[in-house]
């Protein structure tokens, strides 16, 4: 695989505009890639939305093509329809057909789930920060929203979360967290689930899992198998993120059937192109690859990981294809410095945003290169980095 | 069905074996093309064994061969675009506005037309402003304004099976929305451009706060030389705003964009209720490059139109009246329930539509495939029509 890989790393964004569950925000909320000075962007190291750099699996790739062959029918008269992906994604985890839904991302579900589950009289519980579509959806339509800052570990407060749930309309648990990396283990989740539905049984709980696959603490399992004893838990998924589909637009849901039932008017019909549900077919059950992805991500993650610690930073527990580093200065001055030298580094989160910054996993060869963008970035002198680095 | 799947098989095989030799290595170690038949001939393959499929209003063919050569450029393009956020959602919108001479503030791209006429749903009705619609009609706007507790007032159409656009303009008066969907679905029939100029202007005069959505999802097939699309009516005027969709002529109702031409202040009301992560870079290189084909899209009109006229023949021979269609489809009365008609046909492995009330009881609508197709299928509604007559003498 290594002598393989040899294909160009360096991507070309053909528009500076960025849509999508990840970068849907930078181009809504309050920064706009676009407008980022001298256009740099077209040939810079795309560190800044999440994305799996090496794109969709050799498998999913020949899946797309052929599905070009439906280009012209509906979704649901493709082969695979959408109803064959859902009832592949049930079958996987022991579930039926109706217990999943789709989108165009996950994106969508989160949209949908603040549309359906809020309202003036019942808000959104959410961390802060995190992603935040479900919060600025909530604002808009106006309905109120509870933040809980995360604790110093960059950990969301799940006991806080826990508390403010009571009459709530949803609570957005994003696990792992996203800008802050961090994971919280089975029975904690499970804890959360099982108090909140005792305390606020009409609230629904929406899990988002986007990270998923890239997981290595073995205290982690995805929040799946809950939603057979517990109605009102929704746990959202993508193809964005390890199996590469970001420009493919593709989420699922997956929950008890009167919970996704009571979203599903809120869902667009026909969400799921054609190409993109034969290539998620084709990736959600190739084990084989998800692990050597995760693996990928792992060692360049680690080495990432490693430069910050020995500059003396401190990230937190990444268990994504990102880290959360607190630079013990403003995120801006090191994103524009970074930005000059070709590489994009992620969005502010406030509050944080003064200090910490989040950058995404590339692949090791373009994180080498990012390290001594950083390094520079940094203002750290090369020989010590250097040294320190290794 | 067994066969299908083993000539699928073979092909994944064989497309292997030849990027081993002549395909590109991508990143990762992905390896992909160069491709190894046409994509007639795969579209062909896909169909093969599979019922015939004419009640979705799709296009049998699909998309043209430079929009299936865009999307294959995007799989191997440098910098893998199918796994970026970054979308190329700007450059659809500067050549739909390129095409219409407007700018880029008056268009919104969708996921399909559907999202645009739910959006427009979302942000023009309200429990205080009801949506006005035809019946029977296309029902997605209807949908959404239930769901968000909008009255529907569906206003009954012509013996023509028309949209009886004064009667229409009279239950607008305080609607917020009225969905005008021209030609019709299921109906498939037309107002020409001066009588739906005068609508909008009788609209404009009795409720001025009601806007209009002109859905011309089926534009690209009409063939009345009265037909003009109301894309100028709507740059100019705030309260029209018109639905295009990439599903039909352009043959894309899989890779889901659509788009809607209007004021920019009706537009921005529009993207700023929208969900803006739905489409996909596949879609939107396709969509690019169609509407630069232009003589892709007559070709694909004129098909339609033989076929279309071939099966509205046979049925007036058959007895049977169909509507005045100007869509890649048809709406005819079969003097029984759809329900019937339909589980007949699919017994002979032919899909016709689904049910279209108040309709139901006589009329089925029936989508029009390749002349080819149109064939073999009125052979199919002459089998099933005649065991009606016959079991019933």
């Amino acid at each position: 695989m290594g002598s393989l890989r040899t294909g160009v790393l360096v991507p070309t964004a053909a528009s500076l505009s960025a849509r999508g569950h990840e970068a849907w925000v930078g181009e809504h909320g309050f920064y706009d890639q676009a407008q980022s000075p001298g256009g740099r962007a077209r040939d810079a190291v795309r560190l800044n939305s999440n994305e799996n750099p090496l794109g969709p699996s050799a498998a999913a790739l020949r899946a797309i093509e052929q599905a070009f062959a439906y280009s012209g029918r509906y979704p649901m008269n493709a082969k695979p329809s959408m109803v064959d992906f859902r009832a592949l994604v049930a079958r996987r985890n022991g579930l039926k057909t109706e217990n999943v839904s789709l989108g165009a991302g996950s994106g969508e579900i989160l949209d949908n789930a603040v549309r359906a589950f809020t309202s003036a009289s019942r808000g959104l519980v959410a961390a802060a920060p995190t992603f935040e579509s479900p919060a600025r959806v909530a604002r808009r339509l106006g309905s109120p929203v509870t933040e809980i800052p995360v604790d110093g570990a960059g950990r969301l407060d799940l006991e806080k979360m826990i508390a403010a749930s009571t009459g709530a309309g949803l609570v957005f648990v994003c696990n792992p967290n996203n800008p802050t990396a961090t994971v919280h283990p089975a029975a904690a989740i499970t804890d959360l689930v099982v108090r909140i539905r005792k305390a606020s049984p009409d609230t629904v709980i929406l899990i988002d899992e986007a990270y998923h696959d890239y997981v290595v603490d073995p205290s982690y399992a995805t929040a799946i198998p809950l939603v057979s004893q517990h109605q009102n838990v929704i746990i959202a998924r993508t193809l964005s993120k390890l199996h590469g589909m970001a420009g493919m637009r593709l989420g699922y849901a997956v929950g008890d059937a009167k919970v996704i039932g009571r979203m599903t008017p809120w869902t667009m019909p026909y969400n799921a192109n054609a190409p993109v549900v034969a290539a998620a077919v084709a990736s959600i059950q190739d084990d084989a690859q998800i692990a050597r992805e995760r693996a990928r991500n792992t060692e360049a993650l680690n080495y990432t990981t490693e430069f910050f610690r020995s500059a003396g930073m401190k990230t937190t527990d990444s268990q994504a294809n990102f880290i959360w580093v607190d630079l013990n200065r403003p995120a801006g001055e090191f994103r524009e410095k970074c930005q000059q030298q070709g590489m994009l580094v992620g969005r502010p989160f406030p509050p944080l945003n003064k200090t910490h910054c989040r950058i995404s996993i590339g692949t090791m060869e373009e994180m080498r290169r990012a390290v001594t963008v950083f390094r520079s970035a940094l203002g750290l002198t090369t020989t010590s980095a250097a040294a320190k680095g290794r | 069905m067994m066969a299908l799947t083993r000539r699928t098989f073979v092909t994944t095989v064989g497309a292997g074996a030849a990027a081993a030799v002549g395909g590109r290595i991508l990143s990762g170690g992905r390896v992909i093309g160069p491709w190894t038949r046409s994509f007639e001939e795969a579209l062909y393959a896909a169909q093969a064994g599979r019922p015939l499929l004419l009640h979705n209003n799709e296009n049998p063919l699909g998309p043209g061969d430079k929009a299936i050569a865009a999307m294959r450029a995007k799989l191997t393009e440098k910098g893998i675009p199918t796994a970026r956020y970054s979308s190329i959602e700007p450059q659809l919108t500067a050549a739909l506005a390129a095409k219409y001479n407007c700018k880029t503030a008056n268009i919104m791209v969708g996921c399909g037309s559907t999202q645009i006429l739910r959006t427009a749903t979302f942000a023009f009705t309200s429990p205080s402003r009801p949506l006005v619609a035809g019946t029977p009609t296309y029902e997605e706007c209807s949908d959404v304004a239930r769901l968000i507790g909008a009255p529907v007032r569906a206003v009954p159409g012509t013996s023509t099976l028309h949209h009886d656009l004064d009667a229409m303009a009279a239950a607008a008066k305080g609607a917020g929305l009225i969905f005008y969907d021209n030609p019709s679905n299921p109906a498939a029939t037309l107002h020409p451009a001066t009588a739906s100029i005068a609508f909008i202007e009788k609209v404009m005069r009795e409720s001025p706060d009601t806007t209009i959505l002109v859905d011309e999802a089926y534009h690209d097939y009409v063939t009345d030389p009265g037909h003009k699309t109301l894309i100028p009516v709507a740059l100019d005027n705030p309260r029209v705003v018109v639905a295009r969709t990439f599903s039909k002529a352009y043959g894309m109702a899989g890779l889901r964009i659509g788009y809607a031409v209007g004021h920019a202040d009706t537009i921005r009301k529009m993207n700023d209720l929208a969900y803006g992560g739905a489409l996909n870079v596949l879609g939107l290189a396709a969509a690019i490059e169609s509407i630069q084909d232009e003589a892709r899209l007559q070709t694909e009109a004129r098909r339609n139109t033989e076929a279309r006229q071939f099966t509205i023949d046979w049925f007036k021979k058959a007895g049977c009246t169909p509507t005045d269609s100007q869509c890649n489809f048809i709406f005819v009365n079969v003097n029984r329930p759809a329900r019937e008609f339909r589980d007949a046909c699919r017994k002979h492995d032919v899909i016709v539509g689904r049910d279209f009330p108040p309709f139901e009881k006589t009329h089925a609508r029936i989508s029009i495939g390749t002349l080819d197709e149109m064939k073999r299928a009125v052979q199919v509604f002459g089998q099933v029509l005649a065991v009606k007559s016959s079991a019933a003498a």
